[in-house]
């Protein structure tokens, strides 16, 4: 095959973009990604922003991978090596803390200190929420029929949700029902009665969406974090050795391995059409790719509306990528330290190496009614006074992520809104770093004098580095309407585009975002179904 | 005296539609009301002289399926009024009920939204045509339990929507767990069109317009008014006199003033019921047009449920945050008459939620204002049940000065017209007409709270764990607003 001539051209070099490729090599086929920054990850990078210093820019932390993506593309042997994050502590406003681990029965009877009737609650929460997730997980590997199609694949997809369906009990599909659309708030409110627990976990459900924990359909993304696993241990989260650049390198070293060609500082300009099939892509340089097909693994919106003319598409398409929400509502504080800030609620002895809460994640989320004021600043427009923090110390976990003696501190923050009041500047970047300082001093007041260096990054950021349109980090907020056989668009869930030869298989698809992989590889093995390459 | 048939436990429309039905069947029937007057929350009362009023609901577009049933002589709504929504600035928009006209009002703020009205009207009535047979249509148990008569009614459901074609039904599907903002920007540009139509989403439940779920509550409403302004304001009452005359005329018989303490139950199968006096009624079957909480919790008590089941019913979220003040005026109130809305921007509707959220009475509410001639009636959001840092004891008085002092804003002339007032606080809802804290609906119309999960999963199908006690009010599928959806389906599934 000449040059410059692929069976498939993968646009974007994300985790999913280059899961895909992967996938394609594995079968034979000759691929080629390209990827418009000069490093290859997307959102899940490491990058040293200060000397000695690495950030894991964007996404931190790791559980939704999926397990057979490790196993297929032996990722352990191409670098892939997952440190557990053993525990979550939640400093509390009158000093004490509540913490939960990744082992029950200490987690219970850390509850019990609290409440004796929540620690009881715990027992059957615990394996309610176990339950439904492993209920709800085969959705992830389903390919979303459109229920209005009698296509004979959509029917045979339909059979298969049919015959899913079938096979949970009565308990589990209506457990699943009322996850699905309940609010975090309201399922959390059932069970327990101490703020910071309820707190915590509500907290889970509102991560990269602009809804509060009190509005219907959060408990979905609650659930949706309960789907992971690191090595079957279910619900376990973890930390990737070298951030989450750890997990897109050991992917890309596994594509490497398989014969797929990555290119870096490649834009794409647009996809090329041929009497309506896609053949290949024009490079931002000028440069001509050609390919049997071609799939995008960047966001919706870039996908439909940035590279392809709108005029290949049916009439009702391009609105409804329009309408597709992609409201940006986080934002990340990654700070350099010179030693750990020290947390009155469990403080450490010299210089904290043994400290457990540095261990862990460290949770900003003392209430419901914290989180939901959190909330109400963003949906007018502001950035949250005292926003929901998830904290965690890679350096802890991977010493190499700091020079010796310093170490780094990665901020999730919420709510951070894409469409802030008068626009982001930075400013308006400093506010959302001082937003975040002083609501970690309230728990940590020694926290300044920690502070080496800091890199703030806003939706907006997130839009400009990772190239995500809105800034959202699930490339569309997991809302109802758009997940399962209404994410990106309804009747184009299946990882096909109204454009032959034109795929997309991006956490903008089903089953959606965290660094997951699934889109990427259900949407290779429906691209090798259709035979045109 | 021969045995009752059947016992129906309150008086209000779905209660009556169930006795009618079953006593034109030609059962015995008997319907126990608490209060001294039928109709429940759907009924116009007298506070004074000349100041009557629909105290509860306001109007309503019953179903004509059902006034053909029971020969109902309830006019069939000719002219449909406007939903007029009056601007911080003096002006105001109007939706007609003709398309025609509403885009005449619209123009004045947006040519582009002039122009998307007819679609956008076009899709609420498909969608709420399709909400109306899902209504219909008995919510079966699902996948066990599952017997094929029911199941009929799901398959005819299946037809209806794909009938609907592909994009209208995906929309539709689409539709209900958006937000109320994220639908209508769908549509419109102009703020005041955004929010005119967002109020009448959030209008009776404790939600804003940007939280998920509320384009469910817009087609519910829409369906419920047949559009979005009111229809026979100030005659809710004659819906359910109408059906009590309907009742009788069967042979039914209604008791007022006759409060059901418990129902009697023997070994999980319901006998009948006892009388606050003490007297015993034996029936056959006994049916609840009460809210499910208070029909489960009290009626027959937690001792008689399975645990889980009481847990789920206690679970079951009702939260009401609507309190009425009715105005009797000398007449110079200068408010026209329709269904007029205090609503200028999706966050002056949203931040009077905030408050709810927090316990608190909205400081600048979201108001809906009806008027029959020297009779203004105002219906507040948000007023929460349950006040965090006061009483309803105490703030009763501050509902009526904040409505009266909001509305005064825009018709200078209210506040020396007012002659008598009456104001409805959500405990009045609860204590007088019997709404498990103030719920209008019995049980917030939540997603959760929806077809296959109302009143709560796996009793979506009028039956309870206690034989021969079956539910017909709001608080189960079919339920919510003035419709008698419930009433009727309760009947079907007695066969």
């Amino acid at each position: 095959m000449p040059l410059n001539q692929y069976d498939a051209i993968i646009i974007g070099g994300g985790h999913n973009g280059l899961v895909a490729a992967a996938y394609l090599a594995r079968a034979g086929r000759k691929v080629v990604v390209l990827e418009r920054r000069p490093i290859v990850g997307g959102a899940a990078v490491t990058e040293e922003i200060f000397p000695g210093y690495k950030f894991t820019e964007f996404s931190y932390v790791v559980s939704l991978l999926r397990p057979e993506i490790i196993r297929d593309l032996e990722l352990p042997k191409h670098g892939l090596k997952i440190l557990p994050l053993p525990s979550t502590f939640t400093p509390m406003e009158n000093g004490d803390y509540l913490a939960a681990w990744d082992d029950h029965d200490l987690t219970r009877r850390e509850i019990y200190r609290h409440s004796p009737k929540d620690a009881e609650a715990y027992d059957e929460y615990a394996r309610v929420m176990a339950r439904a997730a492993k209920a709800i997980k085969p959705i992830i590997n389903l390919i979303p029929p459109d229920p209005t199609s009698l296509h004979p694949r959509d029917l045979f997809n339909l059979l298969k949700v049919g015959q899913y369906a079938a096979s949970l009990s009565e308990k589990e599909l209506y457990m699943i029902a009322k996850l699905a659309t309940q609010s975090s708030a309201d399922l959390l409110e059932e069970w327990f009665e101490t703020d910071a627990l309820k707190g915590t976990k509500a907290a889970s459900g509102i991560i990269g969406t602009f809804l509060g924990p009190r509005s219907p359909g959060t408990a979905y993304v609650l659930l949706h974090h309960y789907m992971g696993e690191i090595d079957g241990a279910f619900r376990a989260w973890g930390f990737a050795k070298n951030g989450s650049g750890g997990v897109s390198g050991s992917i890309f070293n596994a594509a490497k391995a398989l014969g797929v060609e990555v290119r870096v500082n490649s834009a794409v300009k647009q996809v090329k059409v041929k009497n309506g099939r896609a053949v290949g892509v024009v490079l931002e340089n000028g440069d001509e790719i050609e390919s049997k097909v071609v799939m995008s693994a960047a966001d919706p919106k870039r996908t439909f509306l940035q590279f392809v003319e709108g005029k290949y598409f049916p009439d009702g398409f391009v609105t409804a990528i329009q309408n597709f929400r992609t409201r940006g509502s986080s934002g990340k504080v990654n700070i350099a330290l010179s030693k750990l800030p020290n947390f009155t609620a469990l403080p450490y002895k010299g210089n904290g190496a043994d400290s457990v809460l540095h261990r862990g994640a460290v949770s900003i989320s003392p209430s419901v009614d914290y989180i939901e004021r959190a909330y109400d600043d963003a949906k007018y427009g502001q950035i949250s006074k005292r926003p929901y923090l998830d904290m965690i110390f890679p350096s802890m976990i991977d010493p190499d992520m700091a020079p010796p003696g310093g170490h780094v501190m990665s901020c999730f923050v919420q709510y951070a809104p894409y469409d802030l009041e008068g626009g982001w500047n930075d400013e308006k970047r400093n506010q959302l770093g001082e937003a975040v300082i002083s609501t970690i001093e309230q728990y940590a007041p020694n926290i300044r004098d920690c502070i080496v260096g800091m890199q703030v990054i806003s939706p907006k950021d997130i839009e400009a580095i990772a190239g995500i349109t809105g800034g959202n980090i699930f490339h569309g907020e997991l809302l109802l309407h758009q997940i399962f056989f209404l994410r990106p668009v309804p009747g184009w869930a299946d990882f096909r585009t109204p454009l032959k030869g034109y795929y997309f298989g991006a956490s903008g698809a089903h089953p959606g975002g965290g660094v997951m992989g699934a889109a990427g590889m259900l949407a290779a093995k429906e691209m090798l179904k259709d035979g045109m390459l | 005296m021969s045995r009752y048939d059947a016992l129906i436990i309150g008086a209000g429309h779905n209660g009556l539609v169930a006795a009618a039905y079953l006593a034109k069947q030609g059962k015995k029937v008997l319907v126990l009301e608490r209060r001294a007057i039928v109709g429940g929350s759907v009924v116009t009362e007298s506070f004074g002289d000349g100041f009557t009023v629909d105290s509860v609901f306001t109007g309503g577009n019953f179903r004509p399926d059902i006034i053909k049933d029971l020969k109902l002589p309830l006019p069939t709504v000719k002219e449909k009024p406007a939903l007029v929504s009056l601007q911080p600035d003096g002006s105001h928009l109007v939706l007609d009920a003709d398309p025609a006209k509403a885009a005449e009002s619209i123009k004045r703020f947006s040519e582009k939204d002039a122009a998307r009205w007819p679609e956008f009207v076009r899709f609420m009535n498909k969608a709420a045509y399709i909400l109306d047979v899902a209504y219909s249509t008995i919510m079966p148990r699902l996948p066990k339990n599952f017997n094929f008569s029911e199941g009929y009614g799901l398959l005819e459901l299946g037809l209806e929507l794909r009938l609907a074609g592909r994009r209208d039904m995906l929309n539709f599907i689409r539709a209900l767990p958006m937000t109320a903002q994220e639908l209508v920007e769908e549509y419109f540009e102009s703020e005041v069109v955004k929010a005119a139509i967002a109020s009448v989403a959030i209008h009776g439940s404790t939600l804003g317009p940007m939280s998920a779920g509320t384009g469910y509550t817009l087609i519910h409403n829409w369906l419920n008014r047949g559009g979005l302004a009111h229809v026979n304001v100030g005659k809710a009452g004659e819906i359910t006199s109408a059906l009590a005359n309907a009742v009788k005329s069967f042979g039914g018989e209604i008791r007022v003033n006759a409060e059901v303490a418990s129902i009697k139950i023997e070994n999980q199968i319901a006998r009948g019921v006892v009388l606050a006096n003490g007297e015993e009624i034996p029936a056959n079957i006994v049916l609840s047009s009460a809210d499910p909480k208070h029909t489960l919790l009290t009626l027959v008590g937690p001792r008689e449920l399975p645990p889980e089941f009481v847990w789920k019913v206690q679970s079951i979220k009702m939260r009401g945050s609507v309190a009425k003040v009715h105005l009797l005026t000398d007449g110079k109130h200068g408010i026209p008459e329709g269904t007029l809305v205090i609503a200028p921007s999706i966050k002056y509707l949203e931040k009077a939620y905030d408050a709810a959220k927090y316990g608190e009475i909205s400081e600048k509410p979201y108001l809906e204002v009806t008027t029959v001639g020297n009779v203004v009636s105002i219906h507040f959001q948000f007023a929460p049940y349950t006040l965090k840092k006061s009483s309803w004891q105490v703030e009763s008085s501050k509902v009526e000065k904040l409505a009266v002092d909001t509305l005064s804003e825009h018709f200078v002339n209210l506040k020396s017209s007012i002659v008598n007032s009456k104001t409805i606080t959500p405990q009045d809802l609860e204590f007088t007409y019997g709404l498990t804290e103030g719920d209008l609906n019995h049980g917030q119309l939540m997603l959760d709270q929806f077809l296959l999960m109302r009143p709560i999963p796996g009793w979506s199908n009028h039956k309870t764990p206690i034989d021969n006690l079956y539910l017909c009010g709001s608080g189960v599928h079919g339920g919510g607003g003035v419709s008698g959806a419930a009433g009727r389906n309760v009947v079907k599934a007695l066969k």
